[in-house]
């Protein structure tokens, strides 16, 4: 063609529409998408500013304790009722020991009751069953503590540890005294309160894998359970994370009711059936009756050990996440 | 699906195509049978897993019921407490009380929860991955120190004990469920949805309001659900704010009763008359939330139904 | 984000959106609440929140309970809505003999509008005795209603140091000079109780009889066979067997523990005091033995449970549970199990008692019970309310003195003659506002 025809051709251009937004700008932004704008962040900073205080509170309450003993707090083994010295390490270790406990049994149980209510179920029982799950959540710590006191601890005394005790591979987690309440107990307890967060959660995932996902796998042959498996649980993985975070959280700051079973012994503990300790059954131990100052002090500076400690779990299993994707992606 | 086989000569042996068909055949048909009875051998174990998920809920529940079914009468729901030695006691107050704290608290937490959730879900990058870390932490707080900082804030500048206060700690206590779940929620309806939406030129906050919202509805009723039932259950947050009340009382501004409260006392008591009406308590409780639980998926489900 | 193009005309005046659909019930929800918190406390059959079909017929038929006389169910004029506010009360009509100052303490207080309602918080193990005296005393004087939280004795006193309730109650009373926002604190005794150790050893029966050294060797977990020596020696006629002994605990603060520690400091001897402590806490001292438990319904379900388990427990408490109890040595050498008697004789045995001076525990007395301690309620000198500071002195004369036949019901034993005098004299003391006593 000739170029200078062209040249003489306008350039096209490149939003048909900008003539539109230029008119509606000249004549005030619509006011909804500001509004929406603006009640999302304040939700966000409403949220962000209570658990900003929630922090802050603790911090200044705690100061006490942390600068009469400094970050041996945060390790020690001591126990000091006058002296308001608390084995801190001691409650750590049983807090991870519990929650891991609660987390090998309640994740395999919760995730495989999801897959049942959301994939194999026929739709008319999956509904009252997950509503029945759920209410496990509903009744009050004090009442699954004051269960797990009367009713699982002599089960657990007479029947379940006297016969893991005889199981043979496993029994060197197991020796010592079945007294019943033990960190076995208070982990089988925990678990039971996570579980309907798991499969509540885990539910919602796995139902909201895209149809077309299980169709491609199904059409490539693989049988029901195969489905499963290769395409919908992979494409629920992140709201069964979501799902695990929130269960392990509640695991780790669960007080009450693990404080009626664990039996209450600031021991480092050689079996899963010893008594011991949690950071959080140690706060609802001391903390009502802890006189104001350095005893109170010490027990909201558990507290703030507790933070740390789920902060931490936190940041290393989104890590580790991370990490699987990476080596998936490689 | 079977290949027809040619019509070979006897002797199979020297039909090579044939015989290889017949080899892929009856591998496929063997792995097929092996990985059919993988799968059931696995939802053979799903199935064993919700046994053992429903087994503690059955124990729960019948010893609930066993221990608090006799406690309930037309008395105890309208009543409220007598000391021990005096029958004719009740729950009402706590029943009552237990409503307008988790009421309200629920009002407080579940707004502010979803517009948090709305805010994760649009923005990436460092404050919605802290703001999710913030909601992750929190959870792992014990409700003790939610009470606690909950008397700070409302019972010591006021000078008394209050069911707001009691609210507050417990809408402290949901809005990191109701956040986390409500994001899962919203996340499970497809991208393509919004982006549709969007194409379209319809506004974002109405493609949230008519598509995301809409689609993520049964999760988000799942959700906040729990976050609900997990508060009606909390005694921790209300010892320190609510003070409980042995009067009827429906004025957030006073102490009130709550049911944990009266629970939790009346269970550690040493009277037996005292503990049956704990368990009665517990058993009213359960009773609740159950209806709670049908009630909130009947209606998520007719406007689901009613949007399609 | 830049605004998308303007939506068809259709959308914009379409029905309001999911989010406004859920926020409106949501308003009205918040709306009801507050306005029944304006129409107040004394309007029982006031409208409710929706959608809790459960309660809704339950709770809205009118829920004034018929044996609770105490509910205030007085006409509600909005001035007794901001006076129940911090239980200050403006009687509109001078009721019965509860204002006038000057007045005698025991005399009745029949308020009859607007009523007035009192706030305390403290010690679990009052809990049933303060029930039934609070209950009796409302039913003899109308419009007083007492509403009492037992979340511990700590938060009690703390409570009351910071001017939140209106009394407190501790099993250990505040150290001289006990005082808090409000300005000196006044301690009164109003209970009598004692700890029990129970024990559950099949084939023994009641009559175990053990002392300070023994009791302490079983905490310390250096005696840990029932047929240890040591035991055999002050059981002479039992047959004891060889089951390991399971010493249980409190797991968390109690009353109870600090009795027995401040009884195994007095005797148990210095292998007591060099593990734990020379002074008595509430925590107990020793947390590497046994098992601990929550509160009292946890120790005594253990020991329930478990053959060999010893522990302590409030004594009104293992009467109910009909348990076998240990009989301890005191003071003068006999071997004493815990009964109302035994507990009464070591209350009256209390010599010069006082909120400094509380402890009775190993006290004199052939009959006396090693374990015995009074309870202690709280309340300011100074009332700013008169008022409420004349329902207060009146409330609890009546607790320490009639009040006492509930606790006898209950298994406490009452209080002895001169330790209502106490009571009494202290309650004098009860001020206005101004610094003139309420009382003559």
């Amino acid at each position: 063609m000739n170029p200078t025809l062209l040249e003489e051709v306008p350039p096209p251009r490149r939003t048909p529409v900008r003539g539109v937004r230029e008119t509606l700008q000249r004549r005030g932004a619509r006011p909804s998408g500001r509004t929406y704008a603006l009640l999302r962040w304040a939700g966000a900073t409403l949220f962000a500013s209570v658990v900003l205080a929630l922090v802050v509170s603790l911090l200044v309450s705690s100061s006490q304790a942390f600068g009469h003993s400094g970050l041996s707090f945060f390790w020690s083994g001591t126990y000091n009722a006058s002296k308001s010295i608390y084995p801190t390490g001691i409650f750590i270790i049983g807090t991870l020991i519990t929650t891991t406990v609660a987390i090998v049994l309640a994740v395999p149980v919760g995730v495989g009751t999801a897959a049942l209510l959301s994939e194999f179920a026929p739709k008319w029982l999956a509904g009252p069953l997950s509503i029945m799950i759920d209410l496990i959540a509903a009744v009050p710590s004090i009442v699954v503590g004051l269960w797990g006191l009367l009713v699982l601890t002599p089960v657990f005394a007479h029947h379940v540890e006297p016969f893991l005790k005889k199981v043979p591979v496993v029994e060197w987690f197991f020796h010592g005294a079945a007294l019943g309440p033990s960190m076995l107990l208070a982990g089988t307890v925990l678990a039971v309160m996570i579980l309907p967060t798991i499969v509540a959660l885990s539910r919602t995932a796995l139902a909201s894998v895209a149809v077309e996902d299980r169709e491609a796998a199904r059409a490539l042959g693989a049988t029901r359970w195969q489905v499963v498996r290769t395409a919908v649980v992979p494409g629920a993985r992140t709201g069964i994370e979501a799902a695990a975070t929130l269960a392990v959280g509640r695991a780790l700051g669960e007080t009450i009711a693990v404080a009626m079973v664990i039996g209450n012994t600031y021991v480092l503990p050689h079996s899963l059936l010893a008594p011991g300790a949690t950071l959080g059954s140690a706060i609802i131990n001391n903390f009502a009756e802890a006189s104001p100052g350095l005893d109170r002090s010490s027990v909201i500076g558990l507290v703030v050990v507790l933070l740390v400690m789920t902060a931490l779990v936190n940041i290393g299993g989104q890590l580790l996440l991370r990490s699987r994707l990476r080596v998936k992606a490689a | 699906m079977s290949i027809a086989v040619l019509p070979g000569d006897p002797g199979e042996l020297t039909d090579p195509i044939g015989t290889r068909r017949e080899l892929v055949r009856n591998s496929a048909r063997r792995s097929l049978a092996r990985r059919r009875l993988l799968g059931r051998i696995a939802i053979g174990l799903c199935v064993a897993a919700t046994a053992v998920s429903l087994t503690p809920l059955v124990a729960l529940a019948a010893y609930t019921t066993g221990r608090g079914l006799h406690a309930l009468s037309w008395g105890f729901l309208t009543h409220i407490p007598t000391p021990p030695g005096i029958p004719g006691g009740g729950i009402s107050n706590a029943i009552v009380g237990s409503v307008v704290i988790v009421g309200l608290a629920s009002a407080m937490a579940i707004p502010v929860g979803i517009m948090a959730a709305l805010f994760l879900i649009e923005r990436r990058g460092r404050t919605a991955n802290g703001l999710r870390f913030a909601a992750d932490v929190l959870t792992g707080v014990p409700s003790i120190a939610i009470g606690i900082f909950a008397y700070a804030v409302f019972v010591e500048p006021l000078g008394h004990f209050s069911g707001l206060a009691g609210s507050f700690a417990l809408a402290v206590l949901m809005s990191p469920i109701v956040i986390r779940a409500s994001e899962a929620a919203m996340q499970s309806v497809p991208r393509d949805l919004w982006e549709a939406g969007l194409a379209l030129g319809i506004r974002r906050s109405r493609v949230v309001r008519s598509v995301v919202l809409r689609g993520a509805l049964p999760g988000l009723v799942t959700g906040n659900l729990l976050a609900v039932a997990r508060a009606v259950g909390e005694t921790a947050p209300l010892l320190f704010t609510v003070l409980g009340s042995q009067l009827f009382e429906t004025n957030p501004l006073q102490p009130m009763a709550a049911m944990p409260l009266a629970i939790y006392s009346d269970s550690t008591a040493a009277f037996p008359a005292a503990q049956q009406i704990a368990w009665g308590a517990a058993f009213v409780l359960l009773v609740l939330v159950l209806v709670l639980s049908v009630v909130a998926r009947l209606v998520s489900s007719r406007l689901n139904r009613q949007a399609h | 984000m830049t605004e998308p193009v303007v939506p068809p005309a259709a959308e914009v005046s379409g029905s309001r959106g999911r989010l406004a659909r859920t926020s409106t019930p949501i308003l009205l929800v918040v709306v009801a609440t507050l306005v029944l918190g304006a129409c107040g406390s004394s309007s029982p059959s006031a409208t409710r929140k929706k959608a809790k079909p459960a309660t809704t017929t339950t709770a809205a038929a009118n829920p004034t309970p018929t044996t609770n006389p105490a509910t205030p169910g007085g006409p509600s004029t909005p001035a007794a809505q901001s006076a129940a506010h911090t239980a200050t009360t403006k009687p509109s009509s001078s009721g019965g003999g509860c204002s006038a100052t000057g007045g005698s303490l025991s005399s009745a207080c029949d308020t009859q509008s607007p009523a007035l309602q009192v706030t305390g918080a403290g010690a679990n193990s009052i809990q049933p005795f303060f029930g039934r005296a609070f209950y009796f005393y409302a039913q003899a004087n109308h419009g007083v209603a007492v509403n009492y939280s037992p979340a511990g004795s700590s938060v009690g006193v703390t409570d009351i140091q910071q001017n939140t309730v209106n009394f407190g109650d501790s099993e250990i009373p505040i150290k001289a000079p006990a005082s808090g926002t409000g300005g000196t604190i006044l301690q009164i005794p109003v209970d009598l109780g004692g700890v029990a150790l129970s024990y559950n050893l099949p084939g023994v029966g009641s009559g175990l009889k053990l002392d300070g050294p023994t009791l302490a060797g079983i905490f310390l977990g250096t005696i840990t066979k029932w047929n240890d020596p040591a035991i055999a020696s002050l059981n002479p006629g039992l047959n004891l067997p060889s089951t390991t002994i399971v010493p249980v605990r409190r797991a968390d603060s109690s009353g109870p523990g600090y009795d027995l520690d401040q009884y195994l400091i007095s005797t148990g001897g210095s292998a007591w005091t060099s593990a734990a402590g020379a002074a008595p806490s509430t925590k107990w001292p020793i947390s590497s033995v046994g098992v601990g438990q929550q509160l009292n319904t946890g120790v005594a379900s253990f020991i329930q449970q478990t053959q060999g388990a010893i522990g302590y427990v409030e004594y009104a408490y293992a009467l109910q549970a009909s348990f076998t109890n240990v009989a301890v040595k005191n003071q003068a050498g006999s071997f004493v199990a815990p009964s109302q008697a035994s507990i009464g004789a070591a209350g009256a045995q209390a010599g010069n008692l006082s909120a400094a001076n509380f402890n009775i525990i190993n006290g004199p007395g052939s009959g006396t019970y090693p374990l015995a301690n009074f309870s202690w309620t709280l309340l300011y000198q100074k009332q700013t309310n008169a008022d409420l500071g004349i329902v207060l002195g009146k409330l609890f004369d009546w607790v320490t003195t009639t009040g006492q036949q509930q606790a006898a019901a209950l298994g406490y034993s009452p209080l002895p003659a001169n330790v209502v005098a106490l009571a009494h004299s202290t309650l004098l003391q009860l001020q206005n506002g101004a610094g003139q006593a309420l009382f003559s």
